[in-house]
């Protein structure tokens, strides 16, 4: 079936070069997650094509995940069915990048210079899309880790749903009293599941980082660590957070059966659309376990230049800087939930500025801004598989079958296994 | 089905005749022609893939790098001392070892009593048919919906009779077996399908016969009738079943993603993950050698053993 829909997808692409468009330029463009994307990409398309009268937008097959994404570029690369330009997952830059895919954006912006800062391009989130100093991408659509909660349970536990809770041991408390009404209802939703995205949140809210400064040591399991995988385990044992698979507590959450709910804001336009009038849903900053100095992971993707062709890259250069710019990020944050990847489109109200305002839900995510750091890519070939040792070992601690510091040193030793040697 | 398997008995007709004649010669080419196409095909799609993988298992091929070294047997080596792999190579033992023999004998019991009954055997054979028929993956929401420790029918329904249901599909201590469930509600219809065809080719005289030889009761018919007419269905489809068994992974991409710690990883769920997320196809390749290696045992050892008890008729 996918390779009948492959080989539907380059006929269409051989139909399309066949005839050629009467603009100058055309760009293949490629995106995953149509589910979120696909309006999100022709409208923005759309929007540019009229801008530049002579540059075509035409899109590749979308893949499903990003992980689809990535093999479909790599699979593709270096061939006539490479597209232009694509998106990729933040924290799969890094693997890109060490097989040379992504064009160095660096002297693009070089060039373009002043009118970078004009369109909101600040240095914190060109650094988003960086792979040791390289600008391989810019960052399209970012998000932080937020906190949903159910304000009618908050209510019934005798919480105040107009002040929710500001540090892990309020969140506790209260999920706890919240476990304790009792028919079916569960206190917290963690979703620590997939990937080591919200063990990062954790992490790095309370200062840590997963390797020192030159990635030759693990550091993930120092006291830093040991505070995050304290606030898991205090989540089971005390608030009886249960073992929950990624769906089943999405579903538990919608339907009014959770009190809490910790994952990205990326999540939020679906969420109200399956919560609906269910319940009273509000979001919240995530709590940190280092409030001054925390800092929060960034999900999302970004765009990348493949095409090596240079009278392309032009054009491409100028799709990318518009998708990223204030008016891509003013199409993407109200349809998805993702933050504004610029800090014009956040602020001016021509684009996102009145949105905010009558949009409450959408606030917590923007007020942590300024704590997003890149998301953590493992340096090697088993980049990848080190994500997967520390969602293990966490649910090690979800299930109770190991104790925080136990789960932190396996990881830890695991982890040190598969980095490269120095 | 009974038909299929009894042709691949020895049969009169010899390929290997050395033509004589110009007639024979001729008829020997027509035929290599007529063949060729399913052999150019076989060739294609089959011998060339599996060629394919058996020489990237020795090569450290990983998607993205143009260029790949060959390495001998390092891949399997790293597969004896990945706790992974391990764990996966068990899980699907255990799974296997569940829905293989669960799968055949209720639907054997159940084809009996679908067969039994006149009124309702189309209602009943279509009922049960039903899963087969249907997308899995879209099945597999369903039953995670079933299956929901706290808003889950099936937990409220313990719950009814004072029971606290399990967290059937997060603790590692029941994935395995609520899979298994899953993979046997999936088999049964299939199996049942195929012994009721099986069934209906057993000639009523047989029962007749043995009746009168003394075989009175129910059990004494099912033992030296049904089952032995039964031979070549049954081995048909234990071979499917034990395959379908093996081949276990949309239900675990889709439900638990081999977690919680592992616990629900299946060889092919391993494989993939290897392949296509971590993209060591190499690595992923060498696994699948070993896949194909356990597939093909299995199957080998089956027709030995089954091979000399099954009567063709």
């Amino acid at each position: 079936m996918k390779h009948f829909t492959k080989l539907l997808a380059t006929a269409a692409v051989a139909v399309t070069t066949a005839f050629p468009a009467f603009a100058d330029t055309t760009l293949t463009v490629h995106y995953p997650m149509p589910g979120f994307f696909k309006d999100v990409m022709d409208t923005i398309s759309k929007k540019f094509m009229e801008e530049n009268p002579d540059i075509t937008i035409q899109f590749a097959n979308p893949s499903a995940t990003y992980e689809e994404g990535i093999q479909t570029i790599m699979r593709q690369a270096g061939t006539s069915e490479m597209p232009d330009l694509t998106f990729i997952g933040l924290n799969r830059l890094r693997m890109a990048d060490e097989r040379g895919i992504p064009v160095d954006m660096g002297p693009l912006i070089q060039n373009d210079q002043n009118s970078m800062a004009e369109q909101g391009f600040s240095d914190t989130i060109l650094k988003l899309a960086q792979v040791n100093g390289k600008q391989v991408g810019l960052a399209f659509a970012t998000s932080n880790p937020i906190m949903y909660y159910n304000a009618d349970l908050v209510k019934q536990a005798g919480g105040n749903p107009d002040n929710p809770p500001k540090t892990w041991d309020e969140v506790i408390a209260l999920g706890a009293k919240i476990k304790a009404l009792g028919n079916g209802v569960d206190s917290i939703d963690f979703r620590w599941q997939g990937d080591d995205w919200m063990f990062s949140a954790l992490l790095f809210g309370a200062g840590g980082t997963m390797l020192n400064e030159d990635e030759s040591e693990v550091t993930f399991n120092g006291p830093e660590g040991q505070k995050a995988m304290e606030i898991i385990d205090r989540m089971v044992k005390e608030a009886g957070m249960p073992v929950f698979t990624k769906p089943a507590g999405e579903q538990a959450f919608v339907a009014g059966k959770v009190g809490f709910a910790f994952q990205t804001t990326g999540a939020l336009r679906n969420t109200i659309k399956n919560v609906g009038e269910k319940f009273d849903l509000r979001t919240a900053e995530i709590p940190l376990i280092d409030p001054e100095n925390g800092k929060l992971p960034t999900g999302g993707n970004a765009v990348v230049i493949l095409t090596k062709d240079e009278a392309k890259q032009d054009a491409a250069w100028k799709f990318a800087k518009f998708a990223a710019g204030p008016y891509g990020a003013s199409v993407v944050v109200p349809g998805t939930g993702y933050v504004p990847n610029n800090e014009l489109a956040a602020k001016s109200p021509e684009y996102l500025g009145d949105f905010y305002k009558e949009n409450p839900l959408f606030q917590a995510g923007l007020k942590q801004m300024p704590r997003m750091i890149p998301w953590y890519a493992f340096p090697g070939a088993n980049g990848v598989r080190v994500t997967q040792a520390i969602v293990d070992n966490t649910s090690r601690v979800v299930d109770q079958s190991a104790t925080p510091q136990e789960a932190l040193d396996d990881a830890a030793s695991e982890v040190k296994r598969l980095l490269p040697r120095k | 089905m009974a038909e299929v398997i009894a042709s691949s008995s020895p049969s009169p007709v010899s390929v290997r005749a050395i033509p004589r004649s110009d007639a024979d010669r001729h008829e020997a080419r027509a035929a290599w022609m007529l063949a060729a196409p399913a052999i150019l095909l076989t060739f294609l799609f089959i011998i060339l893939p599996v060629c394919a993988v058996v020489t990237l298992g020795f090569t450290d091929f990983e998607l993205g790098y143009s260029g790949f070294r060959f390495v001998g047997f390092e891949n399997y080596a790293e597969l004896l001392n990945d706790r992974t792999f391990k764990q996966s190579l068990w899980n699907t033992f255990i799974y296997a070892a569940i829905v293989a023999p669960v799968s055949i004998f209720l639907a054997l019991g159940l084809a009996m009593l679908i067969e039994a009954e006149g009124i309702g055997r189309s209602f009943f054979r279509t009922a049960y048919f039903l899963p087969v028929a249907s997308l899995i993956v879209a099945m597999a929401t369903v039953w995670q919906y079933l299956f929901h420790p706290s808003i889950g029918p099936i937990n409220a329904l313990l719950a009814l009779v004072g029971i606290e249901g399990p967290n059937w599909l997060g603790a590692s201590s029941t994935v395995l077996y609520s899979l298994a469930l899953i993979g046997i509600w999936q088999t049964v219809g299939f199996n049942l399908v195929l012994f009721l065809a099986g069934l209906t080719a057993i000639p009523r005289d047989l029962y007749s016969a043995a009746e009168v030889d003394g075989a009175r009761s129910a059990w004494d018919r099912f033992r030296l009738v049904t089952w032995p007419m039964l031979g070549p269905t049954t081995l048909f489809v234990t071979t499917i079943s034990v395959i379908n068994a093996v081949k276990v992974f949309e239900t675990v991409k889709t439900l638990t993603e081999g977690g919680p710690n592992k616990a629900s990883e299946v060889l092919l769920f391993t494989i993939y993950q290897e392949g296509f997320v971590y993209l060591r196809v190499g690595y992923a390749s060498a696994m699948t050698v070993v896949f194909l290696l356990i597939l093909i045992v299995l199957m080998f050892v089956q027709y030995r053993i089954q091979d000399r008890q099954v009567h063709y008729t």
